[in-house]
C-alpha cells in the first residue's frame, strides 16, 4: 500500500495572508507599546498610586491634659462622649439615611443636614465619617444602635469630651472647650474637622500645653475600606497635666462666702503672685458649652448678672476707699508729714460745691494714719489737692494701675486711671481738668477705675518689698516681677502698720476681719455708683444697682502663712458692712475659725517684718521732686 | 484502513497550536487562582471560580477533541440550519429572555443559559466561511453585500438586545474574513473612503440609537471627566494594578490591588490587570508574544488548508480570538471604551471555554485534513 499525498491545489489569498500577519504584528506592537508606556514609563507613577490606595492614615486622639488644683484635685478631665458620624461610602441612599438619623434622635432633620454639608464641604475621603450630630445622649445613643443595621453607613464615634469636675466653681479660671472654628483651624493646622480647642480661660491660654499631640495609625485596607494591617507610625502623646496654684477647698468656701451676692474674691501669696483663690460670681458651669446645649448658653449670654463675665479681670469698678492706700503712699512720697493734720468738718467747699465726708458731721483733726484707718475723705480731698492730678496719674500708674496685671486668663482689662489726657479723650466738650476732680479721684470715685486683680497685685507689693508680681495661676510658674512699685520700704511700713491699726483700732473700718490668731490689715472702700446728692440713702433704700459696690483689701500673717485678700461686692452697699463677713469667712478657711474679736498681741517688730524690713533700717524719704521722676520713670517702664 | 488515516492524521494536526493553547490555558488557570484570592483581616481566602474553571477546561479540551474527529466538512452541509436556528433564537430572546444588566441575552434551557449571540456568532462564521468559499476571487459588489447582508441580520438582532460588544465582534469577525478573501479594486477605494467616514457615521447613526448606558462608556472614553464615579473608579484600578506591576511584577499571588480587591471584575474580564500586576512588562510582553504566537499558529492552518471553505474557517477563528484579545486587553489597560469582552482562557466563563475549545478542535480538524490521500 502506498500512500500519496497530495495538496488539492488550493491557494490561500496571498494578500490576506499578509493581513493576518500584518495584523498579529500590529496587536503585538501596539499591547507592547501600551505596557512599555505604562509599567516602565509610568510604573512608578502608578505604584506610588497603589500605595495610597491602600495604607490610609488614621488620627488617633490625644488625650487633652488634666488640670488640677493645687491638692490634686481633678478640676478638667475627659470623660467619654458619643457622636453620630456617617461614611459617605457605605450609605446607599444619604437624604433617607439623614432623614432616619433625625427621626431616631429627635434631632431637626435640617440641623443635620447642616451638619453633614459642612462636614462634606472639606472632606473628600468617601470612608471619612462626617459628623451628624457631635453630642448624643445615652438614650438617643441607644436607640440608634439598635436601629444601626438599618441605617448602613452611621457610626458611632466615642471621643474624648472635656468635663468640669467642680462646675460653676472654676469656670471662669479654666473657661471651656468647643469645636475648633474657622479661624482656629487657620491657628492651628494640626486640628482637624471637629476637634475641640480650647475657647476661654486657661483651656485657651494654656492650649498648647494640654493640647497634646494626635497619634497617627496606618492601616493596610482593601477596596471596602475593611483594615486588614495596622501599623502604628507614632504613638499620640497626651496633653500636659497641669497643677494650679489655686485650692479648690478655698475657692469653694470663698464662693459660699459670696452667697447670692454678684461679686468676687482674690486670695493671692503675696510674696510671689501665686493666686490661692479666683472667685467670681455669679458663676455658669462650663460643661454646659462643652454639652454643645445651644439653649443653656443662650439663656446664659441674656442674664442680666453677667454670669459670663469674669469680674476678677474683666470688670472694671471705681476702687472708692481703698484707692486712699496708694493716695497715701504718693503723699508719703512728696514729702507729707505723717504728723501733718488737717481738719474734717465732714464737709469742706472748693469754689461754691460742698465735697463730703462719708461721716456726717466729721472726723475732727486727722493725721495721714488716722485718716486711713478711719478713711477720712475731707483729709484725701485738701492733700491730693496739693498733690496735684499730674503726680497722682503718674504714682497711680507706676503702681501698677490702668495696665494690665498679665494674668493667665484672655481678655483682661486694664482700668484706667485718671488724668488730664484721660480726660481730653473721655469728654472732648470739656476737656480741663477740674480741680473738684482732682478731689473725686482721691478717694477713688469719678474716672478711678481698677479690677479686682489688679489690687490684690498692688496690695501684695506693700508686703513684698514693693514687686509688683504677675498673678500665677500655674502651679509650676516661678515668680514673673512686672514692675516695681514706687515706694520705699518706710513708705510701705507705715501704710502696712495703718491697715494694721483699720482692723485693730476702735473706729477702724476693716474691724471685721480682726482674728486673735493671726496679724491682720485691711482697708475698706465703699464706691459710688451713682452720683451723691445731698441726703445719702441707706443701702437696703436704693435699688440694686445704684447701691455701692463694696470693697475690702485685706492681708493676714499666721506663722509662716500669708496672704491677700481682695472682696468686692457689686452693688453690695458698705465695705465694711457687706464684704468685711465675706473676707472674714475667707480667712477662717486660711487660718481656722478661731475668732475671738479680739486683735492678737503681736509686737510692732512683726508688724514690721510684715512690711519686709527691720525696725531701724528704714532711711528717710526721698525729695518729693525726686521722687515724682522716679515714679514716673517706673510709669514707663511698666507700660512698655 | 480508515482507522490508520485516522492516526496518521494525528500527526499532522497543528502541534504548535495545541502547545500554545496550553500554555494559555495552564497561565490562566495559575491567574485565574490568584485572581479568586482576597485578603482578609485573617488571612487569605478564595473564592471558587477558579474550580469550576478548571472543570471548563476538562470539558472544553473534551470538545476540542470531538472537533478534531469531526470532519470539518460537514459543517458546509451544517452552515445554513445553524444560522437560521440562531437567527430564531435571536427573535425568541424578547419573548422568553432572561434578562441580565438590563439586557435580554439569555435563553434558560434547564440545565444550561443558552446565549444565542454565542451561537449566532459561530453561526455567521460558519455561514460566512461557506459563502466566501464559493468564490475563486476577490469579492465584487454583488458578493460583498450578500455576504454582509447575511451577516446584519443577527448583527441587528443582537444590537437590540441590547449587546453592543457582540454585535461588533460578530461584524468584525466577518469583516476580518471579507479582508481576508479580498476585495476587487473599486471596492476597496469605496472602503477606504467609508472608513474615513465611519466617525461621521458612528456620531450621527449608531451613536444616537445607543443606551444611555452605552453612550456613557463611549462619553467616558473620549471624556474622562464624564465618566460615572464607579466606572472611573474600575478603569483607574485597572490602570494602577498593571502600572504597579512595573518590570517584573509583584510576584504570583502578591499584587495588592488584586487581594485587596481594588481591581472589580478581576476573574472575568478584568483578569489580565490581576495578570500586569503580578507579573510586570516582562511576564505581560511574554503572554502578548504567546497570544501572537497562538494567533499565527491559526493563521498557519488558514494557509496550510487544503481547501477554501477549512482556510476561510480558521480565519473566522482567527478573527473570533484576535478581536476579542485586542478588545479586552486593549479596554483593560485603558486604549478602549469598556465593552463586556472576556479574554479567552483568562476570563472565568464555560460557555466561553467550550466555544474557545470547540473552535480550536475546528481549526484542528482543518490541519489534521490538510492533506488529499490517494489509495495507490
Amino acid at each position: 500500500m502506498r500512500i500519496e499525498l497530495e495538496p488539492e491545489g488550493y491557494q490561500p489569498p496571498r494578500m490576506g495572508l499578509l493581513i493576518l500577519q500584518g495584523f498579529v504584528l500590529l496587536l503585538f506592537c501596539l499591547l507592547v507599546l501600551r505596557l512599555w508606556y505604562l509599567q516602565i514609563l509610568r510604573g512608578d507613577y502608578y505604584e506610588r498610586q497603589a500605595h495610597s490606595n491602600r495604607w490610609k492614615d488614621a488620627q488617633i486622639y490625644a488625650n487633652r491634659g488634666l488640670i488640677l488644683d493645687d491638692n490634686g484635685v481633678i478640676l478638667a478631665e475627659n470623660s467619654p462622649a458619643y457622636s453620630l458620624a456617617l461614611i459617605r461610602e457605605s450609605c446607599p441612599d444619604i437624604p433617607q439615611t439623614l432623614a432616619g438619623v433625625s427621626r431616631l434622635t429627635g434631632i431637626p432633620f435640617s440641623v443635620i443636614e447642616r451638619n453633614f454639608n459642612k462636614a462634606r464641604a472639606v472632606s473628600k475621603q468617601s470612608f471619612a465619617p462626617l459628623i451628624l450630630a457631635p453630642s448624643i445622649g445615652f438614650e438617643q445613643l441607644a436607640r440608634v444602635e439598635s436601629q444601626q443595621q438599618n441605617l448602613p453607613g452611621v457610626t458611632i464615634l466615642s471621643r474624648q469630651r472635656r468635663y468640669y469636675t467642680q462646675g460653676h466653681l472654676f469656670a471662669h479660671v479654666l473657661g471651656y472647650v468647643s469645636i475648633a472654628s474657622d479661624a482656629d483651624h487657620k491657628k492651628f493646622p494640626e486640628l482637624s474637622i471637629g476637634d475641640t480647642v480650647g475657647k476661654q480661660g486657661l483651656e485657651v491660654v494654656l492650649e498648647d500645653r494640654l493640647r497634646g499631640i494626635k497619634g497617627l495609625n496606618a492601616f493596610e485596607v482593601d477596596v471596602y475600606g475593611r483594615q486588614l494591617v495596622k501599623a502604628v507610625e507614632h504613638k499620640p502623646r497626651g496633653g500636659e497635666n497641669i497643677r494650679l496654684s489655686l485650692d479648690a477647698d478655698l475657692q469653694r468656701a470663698a464662693m459660699a462666702a459670696l452667697g447670692d451676692n454678684a461679686g468676687c474674691v482674690v486670695v493671692m501669696e503675696p510674696d510671689t503672685g501665686r493666686l490661692r483663690a479666683l472667685v467670681t460670681a455669679p458663676s455658669y458651669d462650663n460643661n454646659i458649652i462643652t454639652a454643645n446645649s445651644g439653649p443653656e448658653w443662650a439663656k446664659l449670654l441674656a442674664n442680666p448678672r453677667h454670669p459670663l463675665h469674669n469680674r476678677v479681670i474683666q470688670s472694671v469698678y471705681p476702687p472708692g476707699s481703698v484707692w486712699k492706700l496708694p493716695m497715701a503712699n504718693m503723699l508719703l512720697a512728696m514729702g507729707v508729714e505723717q504728723s501733718e493734720s488737717v481738719h474734717c468738718s465732714g464737709e469742706t467747699k472748693l469754689g461754691n460745691r460742698i465735697f463730703r465726708c462719708w461721716k456726717k458731721g466729721g472726723h475732727g483733726r486727722m493725721n495721714m494714719t488716722r485718716a486711713l484707718v478711719e478713711s477720712c475723705d475731707v483729709y484725701f480731698y485738701l492733700m491730693c489737692e496739693r498733690a496735684g492730678i499730674d503726680r497722682i496719674t503718674a504714682f497711680a500708674s507706676a503702681s501698677g494701675f490702668g495696665k494690665l496685671t498679665g494674668i493667665d486668663l484672655p481678655y483682661e482689662k486694664a482700668g484706667q486711671v485718671p488724668g488730664r489726657e484721660l480726660k481730653r479723650r473721655t469728654f472732648p466738650k470739656d476737656p480741663t481738668w477740674h480741680t473738684g476732680e482732682t478731689y473725686n479721684t482721691s478717694i477713688g470715685q469719678g474716672l478711678t477705675l481698677v479690677t479686682p486683680v489688679q489690687m490684690a497685685v498692688y496690695v501684695s507689693s506693700l508686703l513684698n518689698g514693693g514687686k509688683l508680681f504677675k498673678p500665677l495661676l500655674v502651679d509650676d510658674d516661678g515668680p514673673v516681677i512686672r514692675g516695681m512699685a514706687p515706694s520705699t520700704d518706710s513708705q510701705r511700713k507705715f501704710i502696712v502698720e495703718a491697715m494694721r491699726r483699720t482692723v485693730e483700732d476702735r473706729g477702724g473700718t476693716a474691724r471685721r476681719v480682726v482674728r486673735s490668731d493671726a496679724i491682720m490689715g485691711g482697708k475698706t472702700g465703699t464706691a459710688q455708683v451713682v452720683k451723691i446728692g445731698d441726703v445719702r440713702l441707706r443701702a437696703e433704700e436704693m435699688q440694686y444697682e445704684h447701691r455701692d459696690h463694696a470693697w475690702m483689701v485685706s492681708w493676714g500673717i499666721k506663722d509662716d502663712k500669708k496672704y491677700v485678700v481682695v472682696v468686692m461686692v457689686e452693688h453690695g452697699g458698705g465695705g465694711s458692712s457687706v464684704a468685711g463677713p465675706v473676707s472674714a469667712a475667707v480667712y477662717d478657711h486660711l487660718f481656722g475659725s478661731n475668732r475671738t474679736g479680739r486683735p492678737g498681741q503681736k509686737e510692732a517688730a512683726n508688724v514690721l517684718a510684715v512690711a519686709g524690713q527691720t525696725p531701724g533700717q528704714a532711711g528717710p524719704d526721698g525729695p518729693d521732686s525726686a521722687y515724682v521722676t522716679e515714679a514716673l520713670k517706673a510709669a514707663e517702664a511698666w507700660g512698655r | 484502513m480508515t482507522q490508520m488515516m485516522d492516526k496518521k492524521r494525528i500527526w499532522h494536526a497543528n502541534w504548535s497550536l495545541i502547545l500554545f493553547t496550553l500554555l494559555l490555558v495552564g497561565i490562566g488557570l495559575a491567574n485565574l487562582y490568584s485572581a479568586c484570592a482576597i485578603r482578609l483581616e485573617d488571612g487569605i481566602t478564595f473564592r471558587p471560580f477558579y474550580q469550576r474553571q478548571l472543570g471548563f477546561v476538562g470539558i472544553g479540551l473534551g470538545c476540542m477533541v470531538l472537533g478534531m474527529m469531526f470532519d470539518y466538512r460537514k459543517l458546509e452541509h451544517l452552515a445554513l440550519p445553524l444560522f437560521i436556528l440562531s437567527v430564531i433564537l435571536l427573535l425568541l430572546v424578547p419573548l422568553i429572555g432572561r434578562e441580565a444588566g438590563g439586557a435580554q441575552r439569555w435563553i434558560p434551557l434547564g440545565f444550561i443559559n443558552l446565549q444565542p449571540s454565542e451561537l449566532a456568532k459561530i453561526g455567521v462564521m460558519i455561514l460566512g466561511a461557506k459563502m466566501l468559499a464559493a468564490s475563486r476571487t476577490s469579492l465584487g459588489w454583488k458578493k460583498f453585500f450578500t455576504v454582509l447582508g447575511m451577516g446584519l441580520v443577527p448583527v441587528v438582532l443582537v444590537f437590540a438586545q441590547p449587546d453592543l460588544g457582540t454585535a461588533i465582534i460578530i461584524l468584525m469577525i466577518l469583516g476580518g474574513m471579507i479582508i481576508f478573501r479580498g476585495l476587487k479594486p473599486p471596492l476597496v477605494k469605496v472602503g477606504i473612503i467609508f472608513i474615513l467616514l465611519s466617525p461621521l457615521l458612528i456620531w450621527q447613526v449608531i451613536y444616537p440609537n445607543l443606551k444611555p448606558y452605552q453612550q456613557q462608556r463611549i462619553k467616558s472614553f473620549v471624556d474622562p471627566s464624564a465618566a460615572s464615579r464607579d466606572a472611573m473608579f474600575q478603569r483607574n484600578q485597572a490602570l494602577i494594578a498593571i502600572g504597579s506591576g512595573q518590570g517584573w511584577g509583584k510576584g504570583w499571588m502578591d499584587g495588592p490591588q488584586n487581594n485587596l480587591h481594588f481591581i472589580r471584575e478581576k476573574h472575568t474580564d478584568y483578569a489580565i490587570a490581576v495578570f500586569g500586576e503580578e507579573r510586570g512588562f516582562a511576564g505581560s510582553v511574554a503572554l502578548v508574544t504567546l497570544f501572537c504566537l497562538f494567533l499565527y499558529s491559526i493563521h498557519a492552518t488558514a494557509r496550510e488548508a487544503k481547501d477554501r471553505f477549512g482556510s476561510m474557517l480558521c480565519v473566522g477563528v482567527f478573527f473570533y480570538f484576535f478581536w476579542q484579545i485586542l478588545i479586552n486587553i486593549g479596554m483593560v489597560a485603558g486604549m478602549m471604551p469598556v465593552v463586556g469582552v472576556p479574554l479567552p482562557f483568562f476570563s472565568h466563563g464555560g460557555t466561553a471555554m467550550v466555544v474557545n475549545f470547540s473552535l480550536l478542535g475546528i481549526v484542528l480538524s482543518v490541519s489534521m485534513r490538510r492533506f488529499v490521500f490517494k489509495s495507490a
